[in-house]
């Protein structure tokens, strides 16, 4: 009877009415292949240093995967596939919050601009705060910092249809 | 033989008779589309789904079953009892109780704009009306009553068959045409007739203090703390009073609900709760997720004294002093009242007195009211 009372007590504990699940960033619309990667698939794909000034008017230095990469894996048409219709196509990117964003594709693609747009996971070599992280996407070389939002979560490919 | 023959006569123009009546009834389906109007500066970022066009006869008949007390265990309460239009929808209490006198877990949501609202409950886990309604409706704290039991005692009822064919071409009733006629209705409870879009819109001149409240309100902190401001735009800014966002609004540091987080299931996501509309706010008290705020005098005071510091609070509001010991924004008592009289602008009388969103079981109308039992 002690046993039944034990087991249930540890069943009560682990189990809780939302269950913690395990961060994955979603990679889906106009896409090859749908994408569901976990930190440790981002840990596999090139790591670039881009720079932004934050809202506290200091730079910041940031690491993460460049969402060009992220997106050739996804099957996105980038590279000599950007011309044509494609170029009609954006990227809109989903936040935790419900904070979206949107870029065309040419301001990411390598053949069209110089500057690095990255998914950051590291600011100044230290993991972003928890509720910045663990995402940040970086858009450096802008004005503002809105479009480089916090804790990312999933990336959509669409075509602009007007 | 002859025999045979008029009763193939009878069958050949019995078939005819039938593909007739149903060439007829199909031509006769043409709902008249509704004419939501709205402003341009509210956009047109709007949800409404190709199966569930907006008409005048759904809209009607779900302005009918949303006043409807048979839609609840025992006929006690309908829609309209926790969303009163008077008070902007809502219903003025802490917890609106269910049939069942349960209270509700969080605080009733005013039902306003929801033709661009893209979340819907407090957590955001419904995201377009249809599967809204559904909840409140069979949930045993609410309404109570299987949707099975919703739709013989609305056929019971006899006002509704015809106006379930007029809204969708013939008179059955189903849960999903119950959803849709509701979420017809409710996407038509526009406000935009306020103090402040008469302001938008350059027919009004607001006083000193409105202008000044207008100034806090969109003011956004910037690093050297030199403007004075509520930080209150980044979710709230624009027209509409509000984005599609969840936010971590520093009511507490341990949570005895844990808002966003139970839908989905991420750390990051405790102790948010969606960013509601600000219009009506002055008739929409309580305030917050769990009616812990009173008067709009105590949420201001909130925001501007009493944000709790942890490693969950959003970073828009974080660091708004200025570097000022306390970190929290300091407002002065004017700019808490300025701040306040912008909030009153948001206040639409228009809206909650539009004879189109009332109850039309309601003395003077066009519709008997039917003693269910």
């Amino acid at each position: 009877m002690k046993k039944i009372g034990t087991l249930l007590a540890a069943l009560l504990l682990t189990t809780s009415i939302y269950a913690q699940q395990a961060f994955k960033l979603k990679v889906s619309g106009e896409v090859g292949t749908p994408l569901e990667l976990s930190l440790q698939d981002l840990t596999k794909l090139p790591r670039k240093n881009a720079a932004l000034t934050d809202r506290d008017g200091k730079v910041h230095q940031y690491t993460g995967v460049p969402v060009y990469a992220i997106l050739q894996k996804a099957g996105v048409t980038l590279g000599g596939e950007l011309r044509g219709a494609n170029l009609s196509k954006y990227l809109l990117v989903k936040c935790a919050d419900g904070y979206e964003v949107l870029l065309s594709l040419a301001e990411i693609d390598n053949g069209f601009t110089d500057r690095e747009v990255i998914l950051a996971d590291t600011i100044e070599q230290q993991p972003l705060e928890a509720t910045k992280g663990p995402l940040r996407l970086i858009v450096p070389g802008e004005k503002k910092p809105a479009r480089s939002c916090f804790q990312v979560i999933e990336m959509v490919v669409g075509y602009g249809k007007e | 033989m002859n025999r045979l023959k008029y009763i193939f006569c009878l069958i050949i123009l019995g078939s005819v008779l039938i593909a007739l009546n149903a060439a007829v009834s199909i031509d006769f389906f043409k709902p008249e589309p509704y004419q939501l109007t709205y402003p341009n500066y509210f956009g047109n970022r709007y949800l409404i789904p190709n199966d569930n066009p907006t008409t005048v006869e759904g809209v009607s008949l779900g302005r009918m079953l949303f006043y409807e007390k048979a839609l609840s265990a025992g006929n006690k309460i309908s829609c309209g009892s926790c969303h009163r239009q008077e008070l902007a929808f809502t219903d003025g209490k802490d917890f609106s109780q269910g049939a069942n006198g349960t209270p509700q877990p969080r605080n009733t949501m005013a039902l306003v704009n929801l033709l661009w609202t893209r979340n819907l409950f407090w957590d955001g886990r419904a995201k377009l009306l249809e599967v809204q309604v559904k909840e409140p409706l069979s949930n045993i704290h609410e309404m109570n009553q299987p949707i099975a039991t919703s739709i013989r005692k609305l056929e019971a009822l006899g006002i509704y068959s015809e106006k379930f064919g007029r809204a969708f071409g013939d008179t059955k009733i189903t849960e999903d045409r119950i959803a849709k006629a509701l979420a017809q209705f409710e996407r038509t409870l526009i406000s935009a007739d306020s103090k402040y879009d008469r302001y938008l819109q350059g027919k009004y001149q607001p006083t000193a203090s409105e202008v000044n409240g207008i100034a806090l309100f969109y003011g956004r902190p910037n690093a050297q703390g030199n403007i004075r401001s509520a930080a209150c735009s980044h979710c709230h800014g624009g027209p509409q009073t509000y984005s599609e966002l969840y936010m971590n609004n520093g009511l507490d540091s341990v949570y005895k609900d844990p808002g966003r987080e139970a839908i989905t299931g991420q750390d990051y996501d405790k102790g948010r709760f969606r960013t509601v509309t600000l219009r009506n706010i002055a008739l929409t008290a309580p305030y917050m997720h769990d009616a812990r705020f009173k008067t709009l005098e105590e949420v201001v005071d909130h925001y501007s004294d009493h944000l709790v510091k942890s490693k969950y609070l959003s970073p828009f509001l974080q660091n708004l002093s200025g570097g000022t010991a306390n970190n929290q924004m300091n407002l002065t008592i004017n700019e808490k009242k300025d701040l306040i009289a912008f909030l009153h602008m948001l206040t639409d009388s228009t809206f909650i007195q539009d004879r189109r969103f009332s109850d039309p079981f309601e003395k003077g109308s066009n519709y008997k009211k039917v003693n269910f039992n």
